[in-house]
């Protein structure tokens, strides 16, 4: 029995042996039997030749050759490049300046209105002679406008066809030199660098302002459909992440079915659309797109948020009116005649975008108050207080000292805009003290004062109050927010039922839509923004209706941030006292008779209403909680 | 195998008993494995001779050795160059395929050594710099062997020098490839285009849809997002260390701007000594396509200048201010870093511009392709960078993470049920010892809740991305948060639309440099500044779940669930490295857990508690690498809060301030 029993563990360890030998030496032997096959990639790939050190150079230094004067020439002569064709001679000095050809004949309303969105643009001139550019409007056929060949023609050099609508006039006339902006060019007919494609627009499209984008939420909804692609008869179809997709062989052999897909008649709601290009195969295209779906799925959500993101950013900045297409247009033409001073691509791909963001002002994304994270810098951590002296006049002592209190206070400028001589005597303060001899114009106190050279610009009216602690965490706020304006008091804006418009308030409200610039922080950008890319008739507005500057500023950054402004912390009692606006602290308490309709004037002309509402103000971390004052940094902003 | 080597040594003493015929037979039987077993151990650790040898006889070869291909006069010649070659129409995707890598798989032919009827060469065999670039390809991701998979091929033909070469014979080289069909996924590296007396920019040599890597492209003969333009390889380039002997460098490292001048051709190996040192090149040459001008954004690197224009170089110059400059000059050199230093440079960008055009969704960015190292280090870009305010009716899901605190837990449902904007609560259960309450047993409120039980009882359960989250807001509230009232609730909701893409939150704390310990502090109290805001109560947008869940750094995430402590700290970590910015602390509330404490929680006064915190915060900005966490001083309050103004009208009167 027990020898059994061991004999049988004995057999059980020959046998574990065995099979232990048979293992190891059977894979010795597999290698043994197989040829020793190089191992894939590493002794495969390209030889390492003996005598590779004796290989010569492939250019040997005798050999380079003489130079040549003649250029390279085009190889057909009608092509043209930027350099061949256009003569950036002309656009010395203003940069570009554009003449539209003027209708021939009646007209129709939308040719009308394009020329009087290119008319209204900072390019435009009247003259044909100082020009750089000269447009040539090719609109719809059917009211039969085609232009002829105009006068100063010159074989089409420095000239632009826009042509907004497809199908538009026949070529009456040789092209030559002149630049073709077109929706959907063909890549044949396309000259990257001197054509500008632009995008399809409908009939109906607004003219300006345009309907925001309908994005409503930065990540896709869940379950919404991952992609929707164009059919041949006009509808939509939906394909969802479930659907299988077909191996990427180019060929997909049976239609998924209707189980996995969905036909609609409108744009539906997914995350993805296919777009076909209208061309003929587009049969096929729906095979291919389940192709894409491989691919789609396979996408990281940071990339999808991206995506979604940058989509209703170009649509906003450059795609939403007709408006916007022009000015994008001349934008890329001008930045071939700025080289240098062009915007860089920081400014063109992200908010704003490059029609707010002007390449004039600065071509270093660190200047604007829109980049610093990107960049990775920060605000300047000093502010320039511009203080404006309107009749009657007396110099603002004691703001000035409350000012100039600040430590961030880099510089006080005075903008004397007063009948009154020049006081020539001024407070000593601890930084320097300039005075500006203004134009009397309101307009004037948002000019881009050469010798504002902070970042931060502090707007007061002689006759604002402030607490140098509220200086001080006002501007600690707007370095937080630097795209912003940050303020003491505030308007709200609201539609008018009764009246079927807009209107505004300066009454407290549980929320508020703009502050005054009478005291506000806010970056010297805008200084440049609205003195150089609003249309003239706006500035001209301010001017004659002096309250209508605060809701115009209002809407410049609202329309470049799509951001509402932030309220901090203001003496109450004060308030009451000293009212900040001038003219009384609202509209409504002292009606003027321009002032109502500002407002209504601006959303025309903005095309939309930019303004946007906030519930909340930012006060400091410990303010009016019920601890010692001791502790609080900012205790004199609750002093009642 | 030690082991039972050791075993069969021992084996014999096992078998004293046994009849001697038997034990023979037994002894002879284990010897036999023994042996077995010691020669097939020490065939494995061998050195293995043989193959070695054979490796280096496959490899080592001499160039003059190559086979000799003999190419009859009338051997086929491939098309001129198609110009309207495009990608969709001269080249085959599909033989790239869809793969997870996105990687294209490149195919070198086997160099040959080409000669006509009598005998004579074609071309030199191969120069120095086509061997080196064919090497770095077959020692990159995307080379493959296997003819069969590729969906690039690289003939060995070298073509880099239009000089060197016969045309037509070079041409029928080309045409007798084994896959050349028509030249179609074929792509051939030239750097000196053209010859005497005209200079053509492109290769005259007729190559049919074959794709042009060229140097010296001219608007005419490229074919835009077809050929790539590639720098003239500078062999003055490889002493790398010695950058000052190289002729007329030496006026380049002093100089700002460097003029490069077209001569015969428009590529000029000038421009990447130029590069190098740092000097911004002004480049007079019209029509010139500069090099990987595809992806790469010249005009942050390089003035171009109308050659008509050019008495006015000194102009424009001088109208460049000099912050600019300094970006340009270091623009130039990180280009010459990543694109132009090597051979092996210039072949990995031009495969990765190929690649990008094949899959472009998985492209490499403008950002990627541009911006130096120090940019990409210093840069921040949000994930949420579109200004948007999310519609208030999309409302927001609370997620209260429990283990079996079911009273409180059922107050805070209660209390949270009455803010209005709360559209799904979702309690996280995460103990799973005990089942949660019966369903009849939880508090009815008007909006969905749903309970999802843990499998391990994990801090980081609370971030994870549950489908059942609808809204793109998250409320995160632990279950003994009773304090907070419905306005600080809905007024913090408010809040987090007009900042979607931060952190809002109640309880606001601070990190602190403790200068005698050299390390970062955590400080829970009255303070004037703000730096975090625990996720014990806030607001934040739910894509931070899925980076909190799969993109977190390091192994902070199973550090954090294994010390059961700190989440909420990594949490503010992540979002302000993310996104750069700062925490909003919503309202003056300082206590949440009960009327009667006297501190500002009962937690924070423990030392340990503050010492562990403090532990958190110096590992996590170890591993980040920096410091993210911003500091603020201001929270955000209602408009009309401690105004003087009728409560009843205020719209969140209910603001606690405490």
């Amino acid at each position: 029995m027990q020898s059994w029993r061991r004999r049988k563990s004995l057999w059980l360890a020959l046998s574990a042996s065995w099979l232990l030998l048979v293992l190891l030496g059977g894979f010795s032997l597999l290698r043994l039997a197989l040829p020793p096959r190089p191992q894939p990639g590493a002794s495969q790939g390209w030889p390492r030749w003996l005598d590779a050190e004796l290989l010569q150079s492939f250019s040997q230094p005798r050999e380079l050759p003489e130079d040549t004067a003649s250029p390279p020439q085009a190889p057909h002569g009608g092509s043209c490049n930027w350099e061949a064709c256009f003569d950036t001679s002309k656009c010395r000095g203003d940069g570009l300046k554009v003449f539209v050809y003027p209708a021939v004949g009646p007209i129709s309303e939308t040719h009308r209105r394009i020329l009087a969105s290119i008319e209204g643009s900072r390019f435009h001139t009247f003259s044909p002679a100082g020009a750089c550019l000269l447009l040539l409007l090719s609109l719809d056929a059917q009211t039969g406008e085609c232009s002829s060949m105009p006068l100063q023609w010159n074989r089409g050099r420095n000239h632009l066809v826009l042509r907004l609508y497809p199908a538009a006039c026949p070529r009456t006339f040789q092209l030559g030199q002149a630049m073709v902006a077109e929706a959907s060019p063909t890549v044949d007919s396309f000259r990257p660098g001197f054509d500008v494609a632009l995008p399809f627009l409908p009939e109906a499209h607004p003219l300006r302002g345009g309907a925001p984008g309908q994005l409503r939420q930065h990540s896709p909804q869940p379950g919404v459909a991952l992609l929707a692609l164009e059919e041949e008869r006009g509808g939509w179809r939906t394909a969802d992440t479930g659907s299988s997709a077909c191996p990427w062989d180019g060929r997909c052999e049976q239609d998924p079915g209707p189980g996995q897909t969905q036909h609609q008649e409108t744009l539906p709601n997914a995350t993805f659309c296919l777009i076909s290009g209208h061309r003929p195969e587009a049969a096929s295209r729906f095979l291919q797109a389940l192709q894409v779906l491989a691919a789609l799925q396979e996408m990281s959500p940071a990339r999808v948020l991206a995506l979604r993101q940058q989509t209703q950013f170009l649509w906003d900045a450059y795609f939403s009116s007709v408006e916007k297409v022009i000015h994008t247009t001349l934008e890329v033409i001008q930045d071939r005649i700025f080289g240098t001073s062009a915007h860089p691509s920081l400014l063109w791909n992200s908010p704003p975008g490059a029609l707010l963001a002007l390449s004039t002002f600065s071509t270093s994304p660190q200047d604007f108050p829109f980049y610093h994270l990107q960049q990775g810098s920060r605000p300047e951590g000093r502010f320039s207080a511009l203080i404006w002296v309107a009749p009657p006049g007396q110099p603002p002592l004691k703001l000035i000292q409350a000012v100039a209190g600040s430590q961030h206070c880099a510089q006080i400028l005075v903008l004397w805009s007063n009948e009154r001589p020049l006081p020539s005597r001024w407070p000593e303060t601890a930084v320097p003290l300039t005075v500006i001899d203004g134009h009397r114009k309101v307009s004037d106190r948002f000019y881009p004062y050469s010798t504002i050279r902070t970042d931060a610009i502090l707007s007061l009216d002689a006759r604002s109050s402030l607490s140098t602690s509220e200086v001080d965490f006002a501007f600690l706020v707007w370095q937080s927010f630097p795209e912003r304006m940050v303020g003491f008091l505030t308007l709200s804006h609201f539609w008018d039922e009764a009246h079927g418009g807009w209107g505004y308030t300066a009454e407290r409200t549980n929320e508020f839509s703009m502050v005054l610039t009478t005291a506000a922080f806010y970056h010297r950008y805008y200084h440049t923004l609205f003195t150089h890319s609003l249309p003239k008739a706006l500035r001209t507005l301010a001017d004659e209706a002096p309250t209508c500057v605060d809701v115009l500023m209002n809407f410049i950054v609202a329309a470049v941030t799509k951001l509402p402004p932030i309220k901090v912390p203001y003496g109450k009692q004060r308030q009451e006292a000293a009212p900040l606006a001038p003219g009384g602290p609202g509209p409504r308490s002292k009606p003027q008779a321009p002032a109502p309709d500002c407002i209504n004037q601006l959303a025309a002309a903005f095309g939309h209403m930019p303004l946007l509402s906030s519930c909340l103000r930012l006060d400091p971390v410990l303010f009016k909680d019920p601890v010692s004052v001791q502790r609080k940094k900012y205790r004199s902003l609750e002093k009642p | 195998m030690c082991a039972s080597v050791k075993y069969n040594i021992r084996g014999p003493a096992l078998i004293p008993r046994m009849k001697t015929k038997h034990r023979i037979y037994y002894i002879t039987l284990f010897s036999i494995v023994l042996l077995g077993l010691i020669a097939t151990g020490m065939f494995q650790f061998w050195p293995h001779s043989i193959e070695s040898s054979n490796d280096w006889n496959v490899e080592k070869r001499s160039v003059r050795d190559v086979p000799v291909v003999r190419l009859p006069a009338d051997s086929p010649i491939p098309e001129r160059g198609d110009l309207s070659c495009r990608m969709h129409t001269c080249f085959d995707v599909y033989r790239c395929g869809f793969n997870p890598k996105n990687k294209i798989k490149v195919y070198i032919y086997a160099l040959k050594k080409y000669v006509d009827d009598f005998g004579v060469s074609v071309s030199n065999t191969i120069s120095r710099e086509y061997n080196e670039l064919l090497m770095a390809i077959s020692d990159s991701d995307y080379y493959t062997d296997d003819i069969n998979r590729a969906c690039l091929f690289v003939p060995s033909i070298d073509v880099l020098n239009q000089n060197t070469l016969r045309i037509k014979e070079t041409a029928q080289a080309l045409a007798q490839l084994s896959r050349w069909d028509r030249g179609s996924n074929h792509l051939l590296f030239n750097m000196l285009p053209g010859g005497p007396p005209d200079y053509n920019t492109a290769l005259d040599v007729p190559r049919d849809r074959a794709l042009l890597a060229g140097g010296g492209f001219s608007t005419w003969t490229y074919r835009q997002g077809y050929d790539v333009s590639i720098p003239v390889y500078s062999p003055l380039s490889a002493e790398v260390d010695l950058p000052e002997k190289g002729p007329g460098r030496s006026f380049a490292l002093e100089a700002t701007f460097c003029v490069v001048l077209r001569g015969a051709r428009l590529g000029q190996a000038v421009l990447s000594d130029v590069l190098q040192a740092g000097c911004v090149p002004v480049v007079i040459a019209d029509s010139y396509i500069l090099p990987f001008s595809e992806v790469l954004d010249w005009k942050r690197a390089s003035v171009v200048v109308p050659e008509e224009k050019m008495s006015d170089v000194y102009s424009i110059l001088q109208s460049i201010p000099q912050r600019q400059i300094e970006e340009m000059q270091r623009q130039a050199r990180w280009f010459w870093e990543a694109y132009f230093q090597s051979i092996k440079a210039i072949a990995l960008a031009t495969l990765q511009i190929i690649n990008d055009r094949i899959y472009p969704y998985a492209a490499i960015s403008y950002e990627e392709w541009n911006d130096p190292p120090v940019v990409k280090w210093g840069s921040v870009s949000n994930p949420l960078f579109l200004p948007l305010i999310p519609p208030q009716s999309q409302g927001f899901t609370a997620i209260v993470l429990t283990y079996d605190r079911v009273e409180s837990l059922f107050r805070v449902i209660t209390e949270v049920s009455k803010v209005p904007s709360l559209s799904k609560l979702l309690v996280v259960w995460n103990n799973q010892n005990k089942n949660p309450p019966e369903d009849s047993l939880w508090p009815k409120i008007r909006v969905p809740l749903k309970v999802v039980r843990t499998a391990e009882n994990k801090l980081s359960n609370r971030f994870f991305p549950y489908d059942e989250i609808e809204t793109e807001a998250v409320l995160a509230i632990d279950d003994d948060i009773i304090m907070l009232t419905s306005d600080e609730l809905q007024f913090g909701y408010e809040v987090w639309r007009e900042f979607p893409d931060r952190l809002v939150g109640y309880p606001g704390r601070l990190h602190l440099w403790d200068h005698e310990m050299n390390k970062w502090k955590y400080e829970s109290e009255w303070t004037n500044e703000v730096s975090m805001v625990l996720t014990g109560a806030a607001f934040y947008h739910k894509y931070f779940n899925y980076l909190y869940t799969y993109k977190m750094p390091g192994d902070i995430k199973n550090w954090v669930d294994a010390h059961m402590n700190c989440e909420d700290i990594a949490m503010n970590f992540l979002v302000a490295n993310v996104t750069g910015k700062a925490v909003i602390k919503v309202t003056p509330r300082k206590k949440f857990k009960c009327p009667e404490c006297t501190a500002i929680d009962g937690l924070s006064l423990d030392q340990t508690h503050m010492v562990e915190r403090s532990e958190c915060i110096n590992k996590f900005a170890s591993v980040f690498g920096t410091m993210p966490l911003k500091v603020v001083e201001h929270r955000a309050d209602p408009v009309l809060y401690k105004d003087d103004f009728p409560e009843k009208l205020k719209s969140f009167p209910n603001i606690g301030s405490l």
